[in-house]
């Protein structure tokens, strides 16, 4: 097995939600991220203030695991919704936590915003979340690698049971007309977990997870990796890159969406770097072995 | 056969360096019921031990995961020995600790609180998602000689700088350090916001604090 490479998040990139996006929309906070209508325009706004060649939702981390049942600070205009307080504390507690509803809640208006963009000829990238991201809602991490590092068995089931909400979500999400679903984990990077937890979990988790992700959405919806899930995925010998050309030197957003329905997995770099171009025409495939 | 003082100190090590919460638990009962001193189990066992954690993290041997769980063990001993000490002698210096408002990633804070503890400062954990008012607040009310800062959010790391220029209109700006660090954060950002200084990883931050507080 090779080495997992860190990828560093900068902030010369989307800073997402700021009074900068927020001003001058006359919209109510945090009630604009509740609802469809108020989102939609939040989205496009985002879009024009990076001057990003595509929408992004949601605006914060939190859905997946509000769905599940987690507490939210709905925030306000400067800042997005995030975890309040947790209401697990072991693995078995998150085991029992019930199934998501796609039809009510925060979660059914993002999937509502989703093809309501599309209709108007957007693309959409839906951020999903892995499930360190989701279970830094829901419980304290210590309790997740205490679990990972005396009851491994029992956080791969954890890990299987948001997985398996996850692919839900993708495929709703796909229902609802995304085009381009990003996968990001940054809660459990190499940079936290350690080279050998972090192997761990692609090898319990990532690897199989994204198969079947793929597996489920087929060409027609595009997967973007978060660099930090490919690299773990490459440093574990799960997947290789490879050149696909473009029709010329383009930012890495506008690229993503030429190759929908050509390409399955991307990955080579963070969504929220807007403006990375590549200028050798050429994007790289992520491909699972 | 009853254990010596020495073996049992470095059970107690040991125990913080394996992990072993509830081994540490009943190690640091049984080296009381000995009739040890709790101070000593605490500086030449559980921090020891921690002192060896950090070390294998710095070293990359360990992560930051491998060391929240050796402090689980270093807390339940230290919660054994703790009301055993006898009074305290010279006031430890203060620190105020925690996530700033709108995130809620304290994993890095905590292991920066854990070190900064076991190098023997007092820190006052403020938590995570942080309203920026109370890191003054705090510092002001408690004295505090330094303020901790973390985030690992690019929408929340301004609320950094908003704290420095409220130490400043509070007149405090002088009294109080600031540190700040965590994944968007460089030291380039550190100084484009006056904050005294920026460290990478826990360990640093120790080395930093002492540095800004000139402690040896």
């Amino acid at each position: 097995m090779g080495e997992i490479k860190d990828f560093e998040c900068t902030y010369d990139n989307s800073a997402g939600i700021s009074s900068e996006v927020t001003g001058g929309l006359g919209l109510e906070f945090p009630d604009a991220y509740m609802h469809q209508e108020t989102m939609s325009r939040l989205s496009k706004a985002l879009k024009e203030h990076d001057g990003a060649s595509f929408c992004e939702l949601p605006f914060c981390h939190t859905v997946e695991a509000e769905a599940l049942g987690g507490i939210i600070n709905y925030g306000n205009d400067k800042t997005g919704p995030r975890a309040k307080e947790y209401i697990c504390n072991s693995p078995e507690e998150l085991l029992k936590l019930p199934e998501i509803d796609f039809s009510q809640g925060r979660i059914h208006e993002v999937l509502l915003v989703c093809k309501a963009l599309r209709e108007q000829g957007e693309h959409v990238v839906l951020q999903v979340s892995g499930p360190f991201t989701i279970l830094n809602v829901l419980i304290d991490a210590r309790y997740v690698f205490k679990g990972m590092r005396k009851k491994p068995e029992l956080m791969k089931e954890v890990f299987w049971k948001l997985g398996n909400e996850i692919l839900k979500f993708m495929k709703e999400a796909q229902d609802y007309g995304a085009d381009m679903i990003s996968y990001a984990d940054s809660s459990g990077g190499v940079n936290i977990l350690g080279p050998k937890m972090a192997g761990q979990v692609v090898e319990d988790f990532t690897y199989e997870f994204l198969k079947k992700a793929r597996a489920e959405l087929g060409k027609e919806t595009l997967l973007l990796l978060c660099p930090k899930t490919t690299f773990a995925l490459l440093g574990t010998g799960k997947a290789v890159l490879s050149d696909v050309s473009l029709t010329g030197p383009m930012e890495y957003g506008k690229a993503c969406a030429e190759v929908i329905g050509k390409v399955d997995l991307v990955g080579q770099m963070c969504i929220k770097n807007v403006h990375y171009t590549l200028e050798n025409g050429k994007i790289k495939e992520v491909k699972l072995l | 056969m009853a254990k010596s003082k020495e073996e049992l100190l470095a059970k107690l090590a040991e125990c913080v360096v394996e992990m072993e919460e509830e081994e540490a638990e009943e190690t640091a009962r049984e080296y009381l019921e000995a009739g040890y001193p709790a101070f000593d189990g605490i500086m030449h066992g559980l921090v020891e031990g921690m002192n060896k954690a950090s070390q294998l993290y710095e070293d990359e041997e360990y992560f930051v995961t491998d060391v929240l769980l050796c402090s689980d063990a270093m807390y339940a001993g230290l919660d054994v020995l703790r009301p055993h000490l006898p009074e305290e002698g010279e006031a430890k210096k203060k620190g105020v600790i925690g996530v700033v408002e709108g995130d809620t990633h304290d994993i890095g804070k905590n292991l920066v609180k854990i070190m900064m503890e076991t190098a023997g400062f007092d820190m006052i954990d403020l938590g995570r998602d942080v309203p920026l008012q109370k890191f003054v607040d705090t510092a002001r009310e408690q004295n505090a000689e330094l303020i901790c800062m973390s985030t690992l959010m690019t929408t929340t790391m301004g609320g950094m700088e908003t704290v420095i220029h409220l130490l400043e209109e509070e007149q405090l700006r002088d009294k109080v350090k600031v540190m700040i660090g965590g994944g968007p954060i460089s030291q380039k950002y550190a100084d484009k916001i006056g904050a005294d200084g920026y460290s990478q990883n826990a360990v640093e931050a120790v080395k930093l604090a002492k540095r800004l507080l000139s402690i040896a």
